[in-house]
């Protein structure tokens, strides 16, 4: 324990110089008078403290474009760090490499994802949620159409929700993407969502398996880029 | 208003331990143990002094090979005379005196 404290208040005195500040070398020669693990440990801490201060001092003597480009590479790198973590756990950009949310999302298209805020908020009907392909881990977008507890149905070429037709705006005027064959009602289970691409002719969505667990969504779109 | 320098309770506590032998040479483990100030408080305090000039340093030999030299500390006229001073005008306010200090201006 004494020799750890010492080893690292020699390091922060000398650094790699061959004698410290005066200030620290005599920090560092009164360090044998200590006795006791625990007055050695006190003693090189208050040492610590001096050399952090006197080094903050030295610092501002600096040339001032020294210090400017200091604090530049300091700033970069931590935008970069927090840069990393953001777009890790709280915001990210997707990518659109299929046509099922077509023509709202081409292929092609990015978007920005948000990771976190739904699953505090949760999601609504007419939301764009990106999510793991059911059995894969590919990520892609589709529209929430049901909630849990919603029972949904295609029939007539649109889509019925809670016995009701569905107003869906987002849609294409084009026939050509929105013609839908028929579908089974589907009541959505607890903590599941009833998911369908806006492409209803290409898109494979819960029409082809079924409402999608909650635990699936990766995030919920945000707006395209 | 502005802060009168050198009235700090640790900084008295240092000057009523130096004033007690003015002339003679101090280490600093010694004067952090008679202040019982840990060295992270003290030093800054003898850095601080001593660019004010007043407080003396020097480099005491090394008496066995292998030690580093120590570094000895005690006030100058000026320092002496303003840490009198301090204490005097300390001691007529008892109501903010540090315990430490009024048991030793006593």
């Amino acid at each position: 324990m004494r020799r750890l404290a010492y080893a690292v208040l020699v390091l922060a005195v000398r650094g790699r110089r061959e004698r410290g500040g005066d200030w620290g070398e005599a920090i560092l020669a009164e360090f044998a008078e200590t006795t006791g693990d625990r007055e050695a440990v006190r003693w090189a801490a208050g040492g610590l403290r001096v050399m952090w201060h006197e080094r903050r001092a030295r610092r501002r003597e600096l040339p001032r474009i020294v210090r400017i480009r200091r604090r530049v590479v300091l700033i970069v790198l931590i935008g970069l760090a927090v840069g990393l973590v953001v777009n890790r756990f709280v915001l990210t950009v997707g990518y659109v490499d299929n046509g099922s949310m077509e023509t709202t999302y081409l292929i092609g298209d990015r978007y920005v994802v948000d990771l976190v805020a739904f699953r505090l908020t949760g999601v609504r009907r007419g939301d764009v949620v990106e999510l793991n392909r059911p059995g894969t881990d590919r990520l892609l977008i589709k529209r929430v159409i049901g909630l849990p507890g919603d029972t949904v149905e295609c029939r007539g070429g649109g889509v019925w929700l809670n016995g009701a037709p569905l107003d869906e705006p987002y849609l294409s005027p084009d026939p050509e993407y929105t013609r839908m064959e028929d579908c089974t009602a589907t009541t959505v289970p607890p903590h599941q969502l009833y998911l369908l691409g806006d492409h209803r002719i290409v898109s494979e969505d819960s029409r082809k398996y079924g409402p999608v667990d909650e635990g699936a969504l990766h995030g919920r779109v945000l707006l395209r880029l | 208003m502005p802060r009168i320098p050198h009235t700090s309770p640790q900084t008295l506590l240092l000057f009523s331990v130096l004033l007690d032998e003015p002339a003679r040479w101090r280490y600093g483990y010694d004067l952090s143990k008679e202040t019982s100030l840990a060295s992270g408080t003290l030093y800054p305090i003898l850095m601080r002094l001593s660019e004010q000039k007043l407080l003396e340093t020097s480099w005491e030999p090394s008496e066995e090979p292998g030690r580093p030299p120590r570094h000895l500390y005690r006030l100058t006229a000026d320092g002496a005379a303003l840490a009198g001073q301090r204490l005097a005008a300390k001691a007529a306010k008892p109501r903010t005196i540090g315990p430490a200090i009024q048991a030793r201006t006593a």
